[in-house]
């Protein structure tokens, strides 16, 4: 039946998946628009060039095809970078800071799993042409913003400025392969590996440990003292100040329940265009991160119009998954029984109060409607079993 | 919410030290062993502890996937899954290494000689990258237990296995040609149980690296 495949990693998305989406995304775009944001849209595929403009080469993880000219296409893996094309070919001219919204699909050519797909959905914001912790804090504080409203209950955000790891190692002579191994190291809290990578480098004791303590610095300000030997790396230095000054705009924001300092937050080596405060949010009812972002100032100059930018972007997929596991009364009732008077008094009664309900209109019986709903959290059993 | 803590452990060799290592770090453990029926095992307390005694082979995606916040299992099954785990501790116990074993009478052999020979495996993952890395194609085997005896039987031409004394290879006369890497056991986290429960998680994963550095006492 090869006709009734889909490609893997892909999938269909059902009615009631549909509304929730819709509806998700309509609430985003409120509050992006509240804020001044403007939607954009891009294509859906680009040209390889662009795509590897700032995330660097990673071809595995993207979905390539050719052009019948001979140029090599790719399924977009994300946004920003096609935002920053778009804002350095188109809005030159017009004046800055620009803010600019989506909602797209992209694609990455990833294991699938619960929660990762190969299509998947984002809705995110770019701010252009801000520099600034309060800049950075806007992004941060709308991404809170956001996940409040769109119904989180517990989440947290971990903020990070990348300058603090890249800093560590701007003075060490190492090879780019090292550094990416050691990020990626860091990234994946692998002490164990890290630990012995960074044994066989050349470099002083005093920058190892500090490198090797990254990964487990996590907690509220605090952490930005416990960074060891810190005054031996002036760009390291800079960067804590810049984190401290966002973490200080974050509190006027009213936001610094929801966020965490955490060194270890590098976001994925694929996404490499990042140069200051970068972030992630997370949900306990999740074991992956729902929304990344941060400042990534050199991005634009490579599409010839140097600007700063910060953004971020929410994976709806990842966001629905969470919020329908929140979610625990049913919001919908089937209801069954014998008299259909009865229920069809009960049944109105019921959507008067706003409560969404289907009649079994086949008279089943008790038992059999039982089976039918079994394992089934969205739609809770009404029977009435007078005559 | 309440507060849960979720490990896996794996049952099988690893079990026994991951018992001492826990009594060590002031865990309650009473009572956990693989002959009990029950294969889940929850202490009262803040935050509550809750065990999952599985197969080595499935601690990785009961971490990966949040199911447990930690987990404890050997690094030859993390590094055969390639799951995305965080490796917080090596705790030295369950020593192996993975080697590439021959029948004793191709013993002479060099690493090129392998080209396009067929190895038998429990890790093909492993077996393909190692070979890769070494400019090798090789035709690979996938075998779920006793590879040792693929070679005696003409399945294969070699295999790669883990091995820890290397008696079981000496049994069916077979030699080591080369060892591709060490394992030992880790503690892994889920990413982020590390970060929302990091008040209970992070100052555990410090005092078992502690007791790792001082030696567990058996």
């Amino acid at each position: 039946m090869d006709n009734r495949q889909i490609p893997k990693g892909l999938r269909d998305l059902l009615p009631e998946e549909v509304k929730n989406r819709r509806k998700l995304e309509q609430k985003a775009m409120q509050i992006f628009t509240s804020y001044g944001y403007k939607e954009v849209m891009t294509p859906t595929f680009e040209f390889l060039e662009v795509v590897e403009t700032g995330s660097g080469k990673h071809r595995e993880r993207l979905f390539l095809f050719m052009d019948r000219e001979g140029g090599i296409l790719s399924l977009r893996p994300e946004m920003t970078v096609s935002i920053a094309r778009l804002a350095s070919m188109h809005l030159r001219d017009s004046s800055f800071p620009q803010r600019l919204f989506y909602s797209a699909n992209v694609f990455r050519h990833v294991q699938p799993h619960l929660a990762q797909y190969r299509e998947f959905w984002q809705t995110g914001i770019e701010l252009l042409g801000a520099s600034g912790p309060w800049a950075d804090a806007e992004a941060i504080s709308l991404a809170v913003k956001l996940l409040q409203e769109l119904g989180l209950n517990d989440f947290k955000i971990s903020i990070n400025q990348i300058g603090i790891f890249n800093g560590l190692l701007a003075n060490a002579t190492i090879s780019s392969d090292d550094k990416d191994e050691i990020r990626r190291l860091v990234e994946k809290k692998d002490l164990v590996e890290l630990e012995r990578r960074l044994e066989k480098l050349d470099m002083p004791d005093s920058w190892k440990e500090t490198i090797a303590r990254l990964p487990v610095l996590h907690g509220g300000l605090e952490v930005l003292n416990k960074i060891p030997y810190l005054e031996q790396h002036s760009i390291t230095e800079q960067a804590v100040k810049d984190l401290l000054h966002v973490y200080e705009a974050l509190e006027d924001y009213g936001v610094a329940e929801h966020i965490v300092i955490d060194m270890g937050v590098l976001r994925e080596l694929d996404l490499d265009y990042y140069t200051g405060v970068i972030f992630e949010g997370y949900s306990p009812e999740l074991g992956y991160g729902l929304l990344g972002g941060g400042r990534y100032d050199n991005l634009m100059g490579q599409f010839g119009f140097p600007c700063p930018a910060t953004g971020f972007a929410l994976g709806m997929d990842r966001l629905a998954l969470v919020l329908a596991r929140q979610e625990e009364e049913p919001g919908r009732y089937l209801l069954g029984g014998r008299n259909l008077r009865a229920m069809v008094v009960k049944a109105e009664q019921l959507r008067s109060e706003g409560k969404t309900v289907e009649m079994d209109v086949e008279s089943n019986s008790l038992e059999t409607l039982q089976d039918k709903l079994r394992g089934r959290r969205d739609l809770c059993l009404i029977y009435l079993d007078e005559q | 919410m309440d507060n849960i803590l979720t490990i896996a452990l794996s049952k099988g060799t690893l079990l026994k030290p991951t018992i001492a290592l826990l009594q060590q770090a002031g865990l309650p453990c009473e009572g956990i062993t693989e002959d009990s029926r029950s294969m889940i095992f929850t202490f009262p307390g803040d935050p509550q502890i809750k065990y999952i005694i599985c197969r080595p082979t499935d601690v990785p995606a009961y971490v990966e996937h949040g199911a447990a916040d930690l987990g404890i299992v050997g690094k030859d099954v993390i590094v055969e899954q390639g799951k995305d785990l965080f490796e917080m501790a090596d705790l030295g116990f369950g020593y192996c290494r993975f080697v590439v074993a021959v029948p004793a009478h191709m013993k002479d052999l060099a690493l090129q000689d392998l080209n396009y020979k067929r190895v038998a495996t429990k890790f093909p993952s492993v077996a393909e990258r190692f070979f890769r890395d070494n400019g090798l194609q090789v035709e690979i085997i996938t075998l779920h237990g006793n590879i040792e005896l693929a070679p005696l039987m003409g399945l294969s031409d070699m295999i790669v296995d883990i091995v820890s004394s290397g008696r079981t290879l000496r049994e069916n006369n077979l030699v080591e040609l080369v060892s591709i890497m060490d394992s030992t056991t880790r503690l892994v986290a889920n990413r982020v149980s590390y970060r929302t429960k990091y008040q209970e998680v992070q100052p555990l994963i410090e005092k078992m690296q502690t007791i790792v550095k001082g030696g567990i006492n058996q």
